[in-house]
C-alpha cells in the first residue's frame, strides 16, 4: 500500500501550483482556475487522511461530497459577478487601473 | 503472493503516472497562452483527479468528481470564457513587472513550504494506530453516513443551490436595470473617459423627453 | 479485491480513446493536401459574405443562467444517485428529506425560469437603448465639428 507521504507530497504541490496561478496571473479566469487547483489538491489530502485513518472512514468522504457541492456553487458566483465585472469596468484584468471615485458622488 | 507484489508494484506505477499527468496538466492549465486550451486543460486535470480518488478506495468521490468537476465547473469556466471576450486576449498573458513576479514567487513559495512542513514534518504516523483499517469502499455506508446521520447537510447543500440560482438571477437583473439607468459618469460603460462628461445632462434631457413622447403615443 | 484493479477495463479504454484520437488526426494530417494557408483559408467562415470583425463576439449574458442551472441538476443527480445505492431509501424519514431536497432545488430552477425574461432586455428597451446612444453619438459628434 502506498504510504500516506505520497498523497501529502502531490497535495501540497498542487497548493503551491494554484497559489502561483493565483498570485501572478492578471486575467480573473486564470485566477479562478488557480482556487480551483488548490481546492482539489485539499480535496486528495483529505480523501488520503479519511483512509488512513479509520477514525475519519466515512468523515473524509462525506466532507468532500460537501466541499464539492459548495465549490460547484461559488464557481457559478464567482463567474457571475465577473460578467458584473466586465460590464462595469470593462475589463477583466486586474493589472489595469480602475477608478472608483466615480462611485461616491452616487 | 506473487500476486501480491505485482498488485503493489501496479499501485505505485499507478500513482506515479497519474502525479505526473496531474501536475503537468494543473502547470499547462496555469501557464497556456491561450485561455480556452487552459480551461480544457483544468478539465482533463480534474478528470485525472479522480484516478487518484480510485486508488483511495472511494468510488463514489471518483464519480462525483468527475460528474460535478469535469462536467459542470469546466463547462461553467467554458461558458464564462465564452461571455467574457476580454479575458481572450493574450495580452493579459504578458506579466507585469518583474518586481510583482518575484513577489508572487516568494509568497507561493512560501504557502508551499508551510504545507510541505504540515505534509512530511508532522508526525501523521504517530497520531494514527498502527494497524490498517479493513479498507471499506462500500457506498451504502456512505449513503448512511450522508443521509441517514447527517441529513441537515443535504437540506444545507441544498439552500446553497437555492441561493447560487438566486444570487445569478439578481446580479444579472441588476446588470440589466443599470443598462437602462445608468450611473452617472460611471467609468468603463459605453464611452469611456471625458466625453461622457457633457452627454449626461443632455442624456438625461433626452430620456425624459423620450418619456413624454412614448406617453403621448399611448 | 482493491478498486484500481476492477478499474483497470476502465483505464484501457480510456488509453484506447486517446489513441483513437491520436491515430484520427495523424491520419487526416497524413492525407490531407498540403495547400498553403492564406488570408481566405484563415478567415472565419461566413457563408459568401466578408466576415466583420473576429469570431469572438459577445454574447448576452443570460445564457449563463443555463449553465447554472446544469450544474445545479448534476449536483442534485449525484446526492440522489449516492441514495439510491443504499437500502436507506425505503425509511420514511430518508423519503421526506428526498422530498424537501428536490423541493428546494426544483423551486430555484422555477424561480430562474421564472425570473430569465425579466433578465434579457425586451424589444421596446432595446429600442430606447439605442436610441439614446444614436442621440449621444450625434451629440458628440456636432461637438467635434464645432
Amino acid at each position: 500500500m502506498i504510504p500516506l507521504s505520497w498523497y501529502l507530497v502531490v497535495a501540497f504541490v498542487m497548493i503551491g501550483l494554484g497559489a502561483y496561478g493565483m498570485v501572478t496571473k492578471r486575467n480573473l479566469i486564470r485566477i479562478l482556475i488557480g482556487a480551483e487547483i488548490m481546492g482539489n489538491g485539499v480535496n486528495i489530502a483529505l480523501v488520503a487522511f479519511s483512509l488512513y485513518n479509520p477514525v475519519f472512514s466515512f468523515t473524509g468522504q462525506g466532507l468532500i461530497i460537501l466541499v464539492i457541492s459548495v465549490t460547484a456553487a461559488h464557481t457559478a458566483l464567482a463567474l457571475v459577478l465577473m460578467l458584473m465585472y466586465q460590464t462595469r469596468y470593462s475589463t477583466v484584468d486586474l493589472g489595469e487601473p480602475v477608478t472608483v471615485e466615480a462611485r461616491k458622488s452616487d | 503472493m506473487l500476486m501480491q507484489e505485482f498488485e503493489a508494484l501496479f499501485e505505485e506505477v499507478e500513482f506515479v503516472v497519474i502525479a505526473v499527468v496531474v501536475l503537468l496538466l494543473a502547470y499547462l492549465a496555469l501557464e497556456h497562452r491561450e485561455i480556452v486550451y487552459s480551461v480544457f486543460f483544468f478539465g482533463f486535470m480534474a478528470a485525472s483527479v479522480a484516478g487518484f480518488y480510485l486508488l483511495l478506495e472511494a468510488p463514489f468521490i471518483a464519480g462525483m468528481q468527475i460528474a460535478v468537476y469535469t462536467g459542470g465547473i469546466s463547462a461553467l469556466i467554458i461558458f464564462g470564457v465564452l461571455l467574457l471576450p476580454r479575458a481572450q486576449g493574450s495580452s493579459l498573458e504578458v506579466l507585469q513587472t518583474p518586481r510583482m513576479r518575484r513577489i508572487g514567487m516568494i509568497l507561493s513559495a512560501t504557502v508551499m513550504t508551510l504545507s510541505a512542513v504540515l505534509a512530511l514534518v508532522f508526525p501523521w504516523s504517530q497520531s494514527f494506530p498502527a494497524d490498517r483499517p479493513p479498507i471499506a469502499q462500500d457506498l451504502a455506508g456512505l449513503a448512511a453516513w450522508l443521509w441517514g446521520e447527517h441529513g441537515i447537510y443535504v437540506q444545507l447543500v441544498a439552500l446553497m443551490m437555492l441561493t447560487a440560482v438566486i444570487g445569478s438571477v439578481a446580479i444579472l437583473k441588476m446588470e440589466k436595470t443599470e443598462k437602462l439607468s445608468p450611473l452617472k459618469d460611471r467609468p468603463g460603460l459605453g464611452s469611456r473617459g471625458k466625453e461622457n462628461e457633457g452627454a449626461s445632462e443632455t442624456k438625461a434631457h433626452d430620456e425624459e423627453h423620450q418619456d413624454a413622447k412614448e406617453a403621448g403615443t399611448q | 479485491m482493491r478498486l484500481f484493479i476492477d478499474f483497470v477495463p476502465v483505464l484501457v479504454w480510456a488509453l484506447l480513446a486517446i489513441a483513437l484520437v491520436a491515430i484520427m488526426l495523424l491520419a487526416s494530417w497524413v492525407l490531407r493536401p498540403h495547400i498553403l494557408q492564406n488570408s481566405d483559408k484563415t478567415s472565419s467562415y461566413e457563408c459568401g459574405e466578408e466576415p466583420v470583425g473576429t469570431a469572438a463576439v459577445a454574447f448576452p449574458y443570460s445564457y449563463f443562467l443555463y449553465t447554472v442551472l446544469f450544474v445545479i441538476v448534476d449536483v442534485m443527480g449525484a446526492f440522489l444517485w449516492l441514495l439510491s445505492v443504499s437500502p436507506l431509501r425505503i425509511s420514511e424519514v430518508i423519503v421526506w428529506q428526498t422530498f424537501v431536497f428536490v423541493v428546494l432545488i426544483v423551486l430555484g430552477i422555477a424561480f430562474a425560469l421564472h425570473m430569465l425574461p425579466q433578465t434579457l432586455l425586451d424589444g421596446k428597451e432595446t429600442l430606447r437603448l439605442y436610441r439614446e446612444s444614436k442621440a449621444a453619438r450625434e451629440q458628440h459628434d456636432s461637438g467635434v465639428q464645432v
